[in-house]
């Protein structure tokens, strides 16, 4: 077992070693993304631009720039930004951390809800006009683009029906810390965290219900039903319960994505100052460093998660290994 | 539409005419999935035909600004760009419902209607395109991955894994700064900056991963599975099960991940669009009139919302596809549907 | 107008040596003492770089050290013409150039203390002008380095000394500055904030987000580029004078970062903002202007939008196909696209109306003269017949940011229009700029934009159009056209010798040169933008100087 410990550490380690690599190349080889102009200043002559260069140890070879700026971001913990001198790369992101988590811890427990009632109430009604409705509203909500569905939100609340009874305690667009106010914490999330969820709640639905189906035809649960068990205790005791395994698995595959900064779009649109618009926000500065830490931050998250997932299912299924 | 999974025993009981026959005979019979079908069918009709709309019904070029145009409504000349009394701002005409400017313009005085069907045609490309190269690279991967074992397949996994936690959007946002100027050349092929196939290449490869991991743990299991442990016994040569037993069945999984691929390239398209990487203008996808419309939200709100809907309407429709062909090929698979990242 | 321009047009040195009356009169103290106060609150998209004000290359931060620092001279701090003359600052008096312009000699003022509570001495200037080089300042190299030991510190930055350029002496508390040669712009460059005064221990490195300490009304106490730049009183500050370095009516100025140019807008509208930095989106315009006309100021700006075509690779090679975009440009549909026939003005020409200089004229337009009235589309196609250059591809290159996207696409509608088979490409806006400028890259055209730093013709016509700012597959080649023509680099050299002895001259012979530039049409010049402000209800007293925007010091919100 530590033997498989080992071996997992060290495939993520390598894993987040090559991502890092590929970033850092991918970013010098892409014209003007040369931060040395962009520190000069507009018109900067070429004697300044060397300068420049040299001060910030753009000139050094890039094995030597790359292993540096690993060094300060993980060592000395003082890599600084390439548009902002000074700005320090590690205390920023741990700033954006608790917007990220409270969107997606929020929107996790509204859509893992959501989704088990229609899940179950779809597998319970199932053939019927309700599991037809469900399941197609599940899958509208699957279909839509989720940084469009964050950007119709913001036309309803902040702009159309803003001054109705409805939508009038909506605040501004943005992040208001837990720690200043908890009402305006959230109701600065609620919709957020609603047009995240509106997507999986349609997948886990989904999903959850097909599982249920399929269950039902299982021969443990035509042994329940023998023994006189009613059909929500079946759904509800023996069927949820095995379905939840595949569920937990997706959940954590997802959840994983999203607090690395995977739901950049949706906390650009919402103006919410998290991992993704900090990563979103690099990306279109072409700031190395922030480049960096945020893409490694998120591929902890998700090489975590994966890791996690597969020793999950090695534990359940002795196959899989 | 009915989601019941049914034994593979009945298909197996169809008559002698093959699993593939039977199976579409299935996906026929099922008329959810027909439906959805038949309304994609009509969606690529009408995006075919955009040049007719543009020319005989909307009477306007969807691609060449017309800031200072004059349409007709009622008998009134309207100017199309609409200023504001104190000289400050240009409001776009909104819909209008009818031939000319049915949805409105956009801030370049375009029809919005003609741009959609147009761009229509350029999403439905790209969502096609990466999903063919998607599942031809992710088939090879997986197979190979899960067929040679070892080192070979060790290689592979890691750089699925690293390709899965790589930030797609630098990728993207770099490729397309680096082809402007310079072009790629692969081979034969030249890759410029304004080709449609850089976002097909780029959706296409980022999904790889997620369609090569299942293949691979399929193809593992196939070759541990009895049969074909049986055939090895009987000394039957690799190439021989893999040609077999193992492509037939990674092919039918590869099919029934198509429109489910088809379905998510779209909406990843409609992201990219939104940082705008792909589609350059003039040229239009449903996502880069999304992202036009993004600008005018809160006063032709028309603009945004027509492309979103669009997309919804079309990647429901492909699920319900998606949902029918699994069901008549392989009703046990268990897949998923991942939202755009 | 002849007249006015030209009182105003005399470069500063003239300007403020013989019209002192120019200047509004000070605020009286009874308003002052009644609007004192409050938190001023202003909002941008995203922070601008480094606070170091020897480093920083941005208005929006120009904007704000103006209330921080001083410099030995600075801009007048009013509205109009008078605030692009030049006014002694941290000098008693705006020196008058001896030894043929190659001498200043400045007195300082005495009993000013910076923000730390040292006092100013003349040792703090000569090291603030030595930091400018060991900072690695953007302009060191094309400013700075015509003051004496100048050429040595660019070789060396961090060994820099100037024992021989810049020369105090603590007894007369004088500083003199002797130049290798007469710059008639030597002035305006000690004006801006690259030449303010900073303590002497100022470490010599670009000091990021750590704030330097300075001599005006405000302080900054805290930057956090993800969140907000904090501005306080300066507790040592005295007002020494009303038109170089006013007081500052709030006690406080928040300049928040991460705040969409929409959302602002509508923060503006709620009263949750005072002001934003970035330009209001053009669909939100005739919302504001309509509903809210009390607080809207629209302000002349002295720039360009332009799309500079490169004149070294096909098709802009050839003159016919550069002249077939100037004549084809509808420049009323740009200005309509950048926010309507208020927010901007038809220009042909490189110079901005009511610059040194400038007179108008354009050539391309349907009846040649001095304003634009119409595309000539018929002469421009005839041109591109004659040129051969029809079914050429050309890449249009944007950045992302506000109207640009758009004037992209127009752009390469127009080029479709003419014959050539163009596309757009659009780009961040923070690789854009180096990335045009790039003779690697191959760019054809482009939308650029172009601010002046001060009111100085050379600004556009030396800085931006001579062979010395094209250097060859850098990122930094501000000449993006390529352009470089010796006959046009000597006529500039000509005016700026003549600028020395007669300023007056020289701006006509600016004039002159200005036109040469636009006929030989390296860009497509679109149209002179105008500043649209938008500020909160409570704002009172909008002050918009040329140089420098709107004057934070200068508003109150009580």
């Amino acid at each position: 077992m530590i033997l498989v410990m080992v071996r997992r550490l060290g495939e993520m380690v390598f894993v987040l070693v090559s991502i890092s690599v590929l970033v850092f190349l991918i970013f010098f080889a892409t014209p003007g993304a040369d931060p040395a102009a962009r520190l000069a200043g507009r018109g900067a002559t070429p004697a300044t631009l060397a300068a420049v260069r040299h001060s910030f140890g753009l000139d050094k070879p890039l094995p030597v720039q790359y292993v540096l700026m690993m060094k300060h971001l993980f060592v000395t913990q003082d890599l600084t930004s390439f548009v902002n001198p000074g700005e320090k790369v590690v205390p920023a992101v741990l700033q954006a951390v608790p917007v990220t988590l409270s969107l997606v811890f929020g929107a996790a427990i509204i859509w893992v809800i959501a989704a088990l009632v229609v899940g179950v109430l779809a597998a319970w009604a199932r053939d019927t006009v309700l599991d037809r409705l469900l399941m197609l509203f599940s899958l509208i909500g699957v279909s839509m683009p989720v940084f469009w569905l964050a950007e119709v939100a913001n036309l309803i609340t902040q702009a159309r029906y803003h001054d109705t009874w409805l939508f009038s305690w909506v605040p501004a667009l943005g992040y208001v810390p837990l720690s200043v106010s908890v009402v305006g914490w959230f109701k600065s999330l609620v919709i957020p965290w609603t047009v995240l969820a509106v997507t999986y709640i349609g997948l886990y639905g989904r999903v959850l219900r097909s599982n249920l189906v399929e269950a039902m035809n299982e021969d443990y649960i035509r042994t329940a039903r023998a023994k006189g068990l009613s059909e929500r205790q079946i759904i509800l005791r023996h069927a949820l319960r095995m379905s939840l395994i595949t569920l937990v698995s997706m959940f954590g595959l997802d959840f994983g994505l999203l607090a690395g900064g995977g739901a950049l779009l949706i906390e650009v649109v919402s103006g919410l100052p998290g991992v993704g618009e900090l990563t979103y926000q690099a990306l279109q500065n072409l700031d190395l460093p922030f480049i960096m830490a945020a893409v490694l931050y998120g591929a902890v998250f998700i090489v975590v998660a994966n890791t996690v997932v597969d020793m999950l299912y090695a534990v359940i299924d002795p196959r899989a290994r | 539409m009915s989601l019941t999974s049914e034994d593979g025993a009945r298909v197996a009981a169809e008559p002698a005419s093959g699993p593939w026959r039977a199976a579409l005979r299935k996906l026929v019979q099922n008329r959810t999935a027909m439906a959805a079908a038949l309304v994609l069918v009509l969606v690529v009709l009408a995006c075919i035909a955009a040049p007719l709309y543009a020319k005989y019904v909307a009477h306007t070029d969807p691609f060449g600004s017309n800031l200072d145009g004059q349409i007709t409504i009622g008998g009134k000349s309207v100017p199309v760009m609409q200023p504001s009394p104190t000289g400050l701002g240009m409001t776009p005409i909104g819909p209008t419902w009818r031939a000319q400017y049915f949805l409105g313009a956009d801030n370049q005085g375009r029809d919005v209607a003609a741009r959609m069907l147009y761009g229509g045609r350029n999403s439905l490309l790209i969502a096609t395109g990466s999903t063919l190269i998607c599942l031809a690279l992710a088939g090879l991967v997986g197979v190979v991955a899960g067929f040679s074992g070892g080192i070979v397949d060790t290689v592979l996994a890691r750089a699925l894994d690293v390709l899965w936690a790589f930030p797609v959007y630098m990728l993207a946002i770099s490729l397309s700064v680096v082809l402007i100027s310079h072009g790629l050349k692969l081979g034969p092929f030249t890759l410029q900056a304004d080709s449609l196939l850089i976002p097909v290449i780029i959706i296409g490869v980022v999904y790889v991963p997620y369609v090569a991991r299942p293949i691979r743990g399929q193809v593992i299991s196939l070759a541990r599975s009895d049969f074909v442990l049986a055939s090895r016994c009987l000394g039957v040569a690799r190439r021989r099960i893999l040609l077999r037993d193992i492509v037939p069945n990674v092919t039918t999984t590869l099919i029934v991940f198509a429109p489910l691929m088809m379905a998510l390239n779209m909406l990843t398209e409609a992201a990219l669009s939104f940082l705008s990487i792909g589609v350059q203008p003039p040229a239009a996808s449903w996502g880069t009139i999304i992202l036009d419309g993004e600008g005018l939200l809160y006063t032709r709100p028309m603009v945004a919302l027509a492309p979103g809907i669009a997309i919804m309407i079309t990647v429901v429709m492909l699920n319900f596809l998606g949902d029918g062909v699994r069901e008549a090929f392989d009703p046990r698979a268990k897949l998923r549907v991942k939202s755009d990242r | 107008m002849t007249d006015r321009i030209k009182t105003w047009l005399l470069p500063g040195i003239l300007a403020a040596g013989l019209l002192p009356g120019f200047a509004r009169a000070a605020t009286p103290d009874a308003s002052f003492a009644q609007h004192k106060g409050g938190t001023l609150k202003l909002v941008a998209a995203s922070a601008a770089g480094t606070i170091d004000p020897q480093v920083n290359y941005t208005n929006q931060y120009w904007q704000t050290f103006i209330n921080v620092y001083d410099g030995l001279v600075t801009f007048r701090k009013t509205s109009g013409k008078a605030s692009n003359e030049i006014v002694p600052d941290l000098a008693t008096a705006v020196p008058a150039p001896t030894d043929n312009g190659l001498t200043y000699v400045f007195t300082l003022r005495k009993g000013i203390k910076f923000s730390n509570g040292k006092p100013v001495t003349v040792a703090d200037v000569v090291a603030s002008f030595e930091r400018i080089f060991k900072v690695n300042n953007p302009n060191a190299g094309s400013w700075y380095k015509f003051i004496v030991g100048g050429d040595a510190c660019m070789a060396k930055p961090a060994a820099c000394t100037l024992p021989k350029g810049v020369i105090a002496d603590a007894a007369s508390n004088t500083i003199t500055f002797h130049l290798v040669s007469p710059d008639p712009e030597f002035l305006d460059q000690l004006a801006v904030p690259f030449a303010v005064i900073l303590p002497a221990d100022t470490p010599a490195k670009d000091m990021g987000t750590v704030p330097v300490p300075g001599t005006g009304p405000y302080m900054i106490t805290s930057y956090n580029p993800q969140k907000a730049l904090i501005l306080k009183r300066n507790p040592y500050f005295k007002q020494w004078s009303a038109e170089a370095q006013p007081n500052g009516y709030v006690d406080e100025i928040d300049f928040d970062f991460g705040v969409t140019d929409e959302n602002a807008v509508t923060a503006i509208e709620n009263g949750q903002y005072d002001w934003e930095f970035d330009p209001l989106p053009a669909d939100r315009l005739g919302e504001v202007s309509t509903r809210f006309p009390n607080q809207v100021h629209i302000d002349p700006l002295l720039a360009d939008y332009y799309a500079p075509m490169n004149v070294n690779i096909p098709p802009f090679n050839n003159k016919d196909a550069r002249l077939a975009v100037n004549y084809a440009l509808d420049r009323q549909a740009l200005v309509n696209i950048f926010g309507g026939r208020n927010l901007a003005t038809p220009a042909c020409q490189i110079l901005p109306p009511d610059f040194p200089g400038y007179k108008p004229y354009c050539p391309y337009t349907l009846h040649p003269g001095t304003t634009w009235s119409a595309p000539n589309m018929a002469k421009a196609q005839a041109l591109m017949k004659k040129s051969g250059e029809i079914g050429q591809k050309v890449t249009v290159i944007t950045d992302d940011q506000g109207v640009d996207p758009a004037l992209g696409t127009y752009m390469a509608s127009l080029l479709n229009k003419l014959g050539f088979v163009a596309t757009t490409h659009v780009l961040s806006a923070n690789i854009q700029f180096n990335y045009i400028q790039n003779t690697k890259n191959k760019v054809q055209i482009s939308v650029s934009q172009w601010y002046q730093d001060y009111p100085a013709a050379s600004d556009f016509l030396n800085v931006l159009l001579t062979c010395g700012a094209i250097h060859p597959g850098s990122d930094s080649s501000i000449n993006i056209s390529g352009y470089c023509s010796k006959t046009f680099d000597q006529h500039v050299d000509a005016v700026l010798k003549t600028e020395i002895s007669d300023p007056a001259k020289a701006n006509q012979e600016w004039a002159a040169v200005d036109r040469e530039a636009t006929d030989a049409a390296p860009w497509a010049t679109m149209f002179t933008p105008k500043q649209l402000d938008f500020v909160s209800k409570r704002v009172g007293d909008f002050v918009f100087s040329d140089q420098f925007h709107m004057l934070f010091s200068k508003i109150w919100v009580k």
